[in-house]
């Protein structure tokens, strides 16, 4: 097992050196911040110019540069934005809890409403409650994210008027005061539940597909025949190892909204990082783009990494390849 | 006469009509209807649309739908026709898709097969790469490349087409491993047929179904993927005739014209729906192994 977990915290961390390697090769290579941030009066000064790539560390060769980059990177220190004109790293620290109260309400309803879904779709099988639950999924998996964010904006905010169609009210950092959780939960509704959807389809098809092939197994089937419950049967025995690949397609799903699904975060003004990322590469704030998909890609690595180890915990089979 | 071989047997038996061959396929028909529509209208756009989707009329401005004679879907904040910029819509989501789709096959396929064919150290490499794309979400990779390119519809497609490519790889190579060590591939190399050869004349075509199917269900994730780039405002200039893009224009307008979003969103979903259905459809048909459970 500590081996397992070794090879795995290993691949990480080449992953992410990999993706730091990509992203500040990307950045560097797109365009040139010294000239970019140069005052208008200055556009033509070739000393201002030199000053202010000595300034930025640019007139360095590319490897220092990416050595100084990670250096700090791994203390979260990306330099200032260039809109903002403050640390990209307190810019970090207000939009992170944002994205993970998101992601995490949306992991929330999609596990929630999901699995039970799928498994009472593969017990009750070819009944009219499968076929609608099979008509969401197909529903669910084709409408665009954005499209259904705005209807349902139309809908709850603008013509019933009953929930807030953005922001996320005066919640702040990780933890809101007593009298702002309501408020709170409000603002999440929306947004939690567009997040949700896609995940909930493909959540709810998986453990359909796994509980139809647990229920035809021996083990099941004896439990049956001795005479115990269905619901013993179902929940306890069959239930239980369905749900191994679900757990799985969970937690890596679960990195994916931790991302920040930028078209949500845009759509409803979430104050996240995905709709930081947005904002960074319509205005080419590379320091802002780098802090923010660092971020991003960290998270969704050690997600998975986390998932892997846990996914080797729970089926030793795993572990043996 | 002498008794007939069951060979001859079978020769006489009439080949099955081309009626009779579609007649089995239980062809999809809900969706193949749906998509030549959406192909007819990409074609013809010019001669069936109502009026120029471009055109402002400022005098007919939010219009909603079924209201006036001329727009029957409604205007939009500066006169322009919806049902003509939808109609406009479909040619702009094939010539967006359609090149990006067939670049991430050719990539896909070529890093597939040679990944598949040549193992060791170059599959390793090449695998390690294809993880990289996969594993993080499509919209980051094309965020990163858009940084890097800055916007445009070229750099769009070229997003998709560098975050769909891996799918192709990782397929193709699945396949390529379970026929590499079959006989006729072995024979070939004993018979001293080139690599390249081999690759093309004796793995392609056995990967080939597995392409069309892996293809037909790519399609509709495309179709997303472009919808939400040009949503983000990172393709095509606002103003173009695009789903996306009318939605993002809807968007602005939410309590005053509904009808801006709705249309377009719903043409995706019902397009999407369609390639979806035609893909399940196409695997079933194809091949039976990967027929899913239930």
């Amino acid at each position: 097992m500590t081996g397992y977990i070794g090879r795995r915290l290993i691949e990480g961390i080449i992953t992410l050196i990999a993706l730091s390697f990509v992203v500040f090769g990307s950045v560097h290579l797109a365009g040139d911040p010294a000239r970019f941030l140069l005052p208008i009066s200055a556009e033509h000064d070739e000393t201002v110019y030199e000053e202010q790539k000595a300034r930025l560390g640019l007139d360095k060769p590319f490897i220092v540069q990416y050595w100084n980059f990670l250096r700090r990177a791994v203390i979260l220190d990306f330099g200032n934005s260039f809109t903002e004109r403050r640390p990209v790293q307190e810019i970090l620290k207000e939009r992170i809890p944002a994205t993970v109260h998101l992601a995490v309400a949306g992991m929330i309803l999609a596990v929630g409403i999901g699995v039970p879904l799928g498994i009472i779709s593969a017990v009750k099988r070819d009944t009219l409650l499968d076929r609608i639950c099979k008509a969401f999924a197909i529903f669910g998996m084709a409408v665009p994210q954005f499209w259904i964010a705005i209807m349902l904006i139309i809908l709850f905010a603008g013509y019933w008027g009953w929930l807030p169609a953005y922001g996320r009210g005066d919640t702040q950092g990780w933890i809101p005061e007593w009298s702002q959780i309501p408020n709170m939960f409000r603002h999440l509704m929306l947004p939690a539940s567009v997040l949700a959807l896609a995940i909930i389809a493909a959540i709810m098809r998986l453990a359909r597909s796994a509980m139809l092939e647990v229920l035809d197994t021996d083990y099941v089937k004896f439990a049956q025949v001795k005479g115990m419950g269905d619901r013993v049967v179902i929940w306890k025995h069959a239930a239980r190892n369905a749900l191994i690949p679900v757990i799985t397609f969970g937690g890596i799903s679960l990195a994916g909204l931790l991302n920040g699904s930028v078209v949500v975060e845009v759509v409803f003004a979430w104050p996240g990082v995905g709709l930081m990322l947005l904002d960074g590469v319509l205005s080419n704030n590379y320091p802002q783009v780098l802090g923010a998909i660092m971020v991003s890609g960290a998270a969704y690595i050690l997600t998975a990494l986390v998932v892997d180890i846990l996914y080797g915990y729970a089926d030793p089979r795993v572990r043996l390849n | 006469m002498a008794a007939e071989t069951p060979a001859l047997i079978l020769d006489n038996r009439a080949p099955a009509s081309w009626r009779q061959r579609i007649k089995d396929a239980r062809l999809p028909w809900i969706p193949i209807t749906i998509l030549l529509v959406i192909v007819f209208c990409a074609i013809f756009a010019n001669l069936i649309s109502p009026y120029d989707p471009r055109e402002n009329d400022v005098r007919n401005k939010t219009q909603p739908p079924f209201a006036s004679a001329g727009h029957v879907l409604g205007t939009d904040k500066l006169g322009k026709d919806v049902l003509s910029r939808l109609i406009h819509g479909s040619r702009t989501m094939l010539q967006v898709t359609a090149p990006s789709i067939i670049v991430a096959i050719l990539a896909g396929t070529m890093v597939g097969l040679v990944s598949g064919y040549s193992g060791r150290w170059v599959d390793s490499a090449l695998m390690r790469i294809t993880d990289a794309v996969l594993g993080f979400p499509s919209i980051l990779v094309a965020l990163l490349i858009v940084t890097y390119l800055g916007t445009g519809v070229w750099n769009v497609m070229i997003a998709i087409a560098a975050t769909q490519w891996a799918r192709f790889a990782r397929m193709i190579r699945g396949e390529v491993l379970s026929v590499r060590d079959r006989d006729f591939v072995v024979l070939a190399q004993i018979y001293g047929v080139s690599p390249g050869m081999i690759v093309w004349r004796h793995l392609f075509p056995n990967v080939i179904n597995t392409l069309m199917v892996l293809t037909s269900v790519s399609i509709g994730q495309v179709i997303l993927l472009e919808a939400s780039l040009s949503f983000l405002g990172l393709g095509l200039k606002v103003g173009d005739p695009a789903w996306g893009i009318m939605i993002a224009e809807g968007r602005k307008l939410l309590t005053q014209a509904w009808w801006i979003a709705l249309f377009p969103g719903l043409i995706i979903t019902i397009v999407v729906m369609a390639f979806n259905f035609f893909g399940d459809w196409l695997r079933d048909y194809l091949d039976p192994r990967l027929r899913r459970a239930g």
